[in-house]
């Protein structure tokens, strides 16, 4: 191979493949050809450093060439073309939206947006995936996957204070009976060991993880799929960065070592049984709290004037990314390493976790050394920033890496994906009878796995630490009412006590939905998510979205096809919630080849993750019911369709369908209930979705320890509704409220013309009861046996 | 050297419950299960300083206790099982034991790993290591050593 290497110009395309492969580089035909010409153009042969650096800079996980590159979807006889399929959407919507608080989009580590109410503050947002790493190493791809978007918070700007991290796993089903083939993991191995590394790491750094879900579905029993997501607070005048040339290149925190090689480019390939542990990342807690007290210490005394973090492709992403503009030299003996049996080009790579790169004024250097030996933090400098536009990396003298960004940075040749996707039949017949009684069906649907409480999860996690987690992820008398948003005040961060500005995080996501429907399942988890916010009294008018994408290979037309209609769905939610995305990530080959042989994708799935002001936390509220006698409210159409819901899974209805979703009318409905939980009119809120009606109000009830008395058949329903699908049916935007009895008169006054109608009453019995408009008892249950059936336990 | 930890014996239920539950999940059901943790310390260190070690920096020395050698088990098929990350993957627990040793005073040890080890009767070796592979190790990035008491 190393022949090879040496007469890289010339290579035929098997030999180039040849290559690849050998070196695990993920890059395709084109892309080793545009290389090619390069070296040709510069009459010499590449050196295996920078190979590894166009690898990594030009990879999926990097440069998100899938989702920014040119797509031609087909449907029926139409055709549309896509230049760029990311601008042409979700891009598209923020740009249009123009909202004047979100004050950097899609350009930074994080998306920031102002917060509170002095204008001294911004908050940043950002989710990541560590798919890849947690299906070979459950515990420490978690780890680092948590490590890597605190870094993207810290790396924001100057540099942002975590005050909250997320977690939305998607994994197999436990139970699930389905042969792995050799290398795979079982489902409860990843399960423990990602909770683990979420917990370990977020534990450790002093970081709440106070809002998320998980979903089981047998798609992910090959290829989990592990959101993790941080929110920040930065001082606004510290939200941009410049590196000017003559800045010194200097890298604190963790030393590097051979560990996590080839992350990023191994993000962008199937995984194979001979994936190598050198692709497996050991995160180091404490490293990295050491690294963010110094960094913080650090941009308030305005030491530095850049900062990124080191994630995937090491120094070459890190330190490529902050000289795009100016170019740098570097020299890599200078590094700080763990393994002294480290190739030169491996340190350039290395992933090895817990490092930022900052850009420092020469005369800064002294006193941010000072503040680093006061962490006992390890720093270095590696380098300087230039003027030349040119990227050169020495060892001992002797070139590691000689490429002009031009290259680097917009040589990437891109090709034309083609899309399409064919719908699964649908059925829209009334859902099928069954003979289990109603209130046996609700326990069967309370106790599913992808219902059921996450108790035995959340309570690993620390949820107070800094002291600003006003609505936790559970809420109630009894701690038995799951949350349907985090409400933080993050005081810690901005050491005022008398500003109670704090903000809601929530999250929507369904791939039941998309194997039907992708465009509705990007508009039914946005929706999920602003109604989340909403259940808190969060301003969804201000409402910031985050895009994650998971899918299987792009080289398949139909999951091209997917992901075109979702990020249209994205489109259509963002405009029509006037909810801008503020950045986003996509993870594609998460797919591998199961025991018989076949490649096995996951199901395309999309997290849409919220965040909107509270204005002030003493008013927010939860989801548990409040006070027996109050009249209980339900906001929103019921409408036909089972598709996509927990009952389906549990007794197939034979209907398919998926309802409709009106943006407009929701968001009107949503507008009128925020103002109503202003007037303080409403006591608790809590939205409908897994598991339907019936659901809901079991949670509200056994979380408030009151019962209630409902007939949803009372309420707002499309014409020739089933009753199946009234308890149980998953339309979107629908909530439930309790109302303060003494303010009724002044909430029906605001909600008059909207589909808002009494469903019940709270009751002091600690029963739910739910009755038919002949008065049928439908389901009578005492809470003590729901909550049983939902505290299944999962671990 | 290497120094094994574990909890004292009327602290150990949980821990050696879990343990047990995971080794169920992989069809190994066992009547004897005990928990340690081992640091691997390559140093020369005087039997006073290792006793420094182990009592003020790797132990809670109310729940639990050391020794510098397996501990003794007496029964039929009980085999110890060492788990270590292989040399290759950086052990975070060893680094910061490491650099912990160097604070207190001693001098600094060339290497530390740390590893667990379980001490479990099972009916034959293969069916125990089969049960630790699919539970507690990943051959990814861990290699594991069994021996019978």
């Amino acid at each position: 191979m190393e022949l090879l290497l040496s007469k890289f110009s010339t290579l035929n395309h098997k030999q180039l493949a040849a290559l690849d492969k050998k070196y695990g580089w993920s890059l395709n035909l084109l892309e080793l050809e545009a290389a090619q010409r390069y070296f040709k153009k510069l009459k010499r042969e590449p050196t295996r450093g920078e190979l590894e650096t166009i690898a990594q800079t030009w990879s999926e996980h990097c440069k998100h060439k899938t989702f920014s590159g040119p797509v031609k979807f087909r449907s029926g006889r139409k055709v549309k073309r896509y230049k760029n399929l990311f601008k042409e959407t979700i891009v598209k919507a923020t740009r249009r939206l123009n909202k004047q608080w979100c004050l950097s989009v899609f350009k930074d580590n994080a998306g920031v947006v102002e917060f509170g109410a002095g204008g001294k503050w911004a908050l940043a947002f950002k989710a990541e995936t560590h798919n890849h790493p947690c299906a070979l190493e459950p515990y420490g791809g978690a780890e680092t996957g948590v490590g890597g978007v605190v870094r993207d918070i810290m790396g924001v700007g100057l540099g942002a204070k975590p005050v909250l991290n997320t977690d939305i796993f998607c994994f197999g089903r436990l139970d699930s009976k389905m042969k792995l083939p050799k290398n795979a993991l079982g489902a409860r191995r990843i399960f423990d060991g990602v909770v683990e590394g979420v917990r370990d790491y977020g534990n450790r750094m002093g970081i709440p993880t106070a809002a998320g879900a998980v979903v089981f579905d047998d798609g992910y029993a090959l290829n989990p799929l592990v959101f993790v997501g941080c929110a920040g607070i930065i001082p606004r005048d510290k939200i941009h960065k410049k590196v000017s040339p003559g800045e010194l290149i200097v890298v604190i925190g963790g030393s590097t070592g051979r560990d996590g090689i080839h992350g990023a480019t191994f993000s962008s390939a199937n995984i194979a049984e001979d994936t190598s542990n050198s692709a497996v990342q050991i995160g180091h807690a404490l490293n990295e709290k050491k690294a963010l007290d110094v960094l913080l210490k650090a941009r308030d005394k305005n030491l530095y004037s850049a900062v990124t973090d080191c994630g995937a492709g090491g120094f070459s992403s890190a330190i490529g990314e902050l000289a795009s503009e100016c170019g740098a030299i570097v020299e890599l003996e200078k590094a700080e390493l763990k393994d002294t049996a480290i190739e030169p080009w491996e340190i350039w790579v290395s992933e090895s976790q817990e490092r930022m790169v900052f850009a420092v004024p020469p005369k800064n250097l002294k006193r941010l050394a000072e503040i680093a030996d006061g962490e006992n933090c390890g720093y270095c400098v590696l380098g300087r920033f230039t003027g030349d536009n040119k990227l050169r990396v020495t060892f001992k003298g002797e070139s590691v890496v000689a490429l002009d960004n031009a290259f680097l940075h917009g040589g990437i040749p891109n090709y034309e994906k083609n899309a399409v996707f064919l719908s699964p039949a649908t059925c829209n017949l009334p859902p099928k009878k069954i003979k289990k009684p109603y209130h046996q069906v609700l326990k069967s649907i309370l106790s599913h796995p992808n219902v059921c409480s996450r108790r035995s999860i959340v309570s690993q996690y620390d949820h107070e630490v800094q002291g600003g987690t006003v609505v936790k992820p559970f809420v109630g008398p009894g701690q038995n009412g799951p949350s349907d948003a985090a409400v933080i005040w993050p005081q810690a961060a901005t050491g005022d006590m008398k500003d109670f500005s704090g903000f809601a995080a929530a999250h929507g996501i369904n791939p039941a939905v998309g194997r039907i429907n992708p465009y509705l399942m990007a508009l039914y988890a946005a929706d999920e998510a602003v109604r989340n916010l909403l259940c808190v009294g969060a301003d969804i008018t201000r409402t910031a979205l985050l895009d994650n994408f998971c899918a299987g290979s792009p080289k398949d037309p139909q999951v091209m096809g997917g992901l075109v209609l979702a990020a249209e769905g994205c489109y259509a939610a963002a405009m029509g919630y006037g909810a801008p995305f503020i950045s986003g990530k996509d993870s594609f080959y998460n797919q591998s080849t199961d025991a018989a042989g076949r490649q096995y994708p996951v199901p395309l799935t999309l997290l849409i993750s919220a965040v909107a002001p509270v204005e002030d936390i003493r008013k927010s509220f939860s989801m548990n019911l409040k006070r027996p006698g109050n009249p209980i409210y339900l906001a929103g159409t019921a409408r036909k369709g089972m598709g996509g819901s927990i009952y389906n899974e549990l007794y197939p209805s034979g209907n398919n369908a998926l309802s409709g979703l009106d943006i407009k009318d929701s968001f009107k409905l949503y507008k009128a209930l925020l103002s109503a939980m202003r007037s303080g009119y409403v006591m608790a809120a809590h939205d409908i979705s897994d598991g339907g009606f019936a659901a809901a109000a079991a949670e509200m009830a056994f979380g408030g320890d009151f019962g209630a008395d409902l007939c949803p058949e009372l309420c707002f329903a499309e014409s020739g509704i089933s009753e199946t699908e009234l308890l149980f049916g998953e339309s979107p935007s629908r909530l439930l409220l309790e109302v303060d009895k003494k303010s009724e008169s002044d909430f029906l006054s605001l909600v008059s013309s909207l589909q808002v109608a009494k469903a019940g009453y709270v009751n002091n019995r600690a029963e739910l009861i739910i009755i038919n408009a002949r008065g049928k008892e439908l389901v009578k249950e005492k809470n003590a046996g729901l909550l049983a059936c939902w505290e299944r336990d999962l671990l | 050297m290497i120094i094994e930890i574990f909890t004292k014996g009327k602290y150990a239920k949980n821990e050696e419950a879990g343990f047990a539950k995971k080794l169920v999940l992989a069809g190994l059901k066992t009547n004897f299960l005990k928990v340690s943790k081992l640091y691997l310390i390559e140093g020369v260190y005087s039997g006073a300083e290792i006793s420094r070690l182990a009592c003020e920096l790797l132990l809670d020395p109310i729940t639990e206790d050391w020794l510098l050698k397996p501990r003794r088990c007496v029964g039929d098929n009980i085999y110890r099982v060492e788990i270590w990350l292989k040399n290759s993957v950086t052990d975070v627990v060893g680094q910061s034991v490491k650099e912990a040793v160097a604070d207190m005073g001693l001098k600094g040890p060339k290497r530390c790993r740390f590893g667990r080890c379980l001490y479990v009767r099972a009916s034959s070796e293969l069916k125990l290591k089969h049960a630790v592979a699919k539970t507690l190790m990943n051959e990814t990035v861990n290699y594991c050593e069994i021996i019978k008491v």
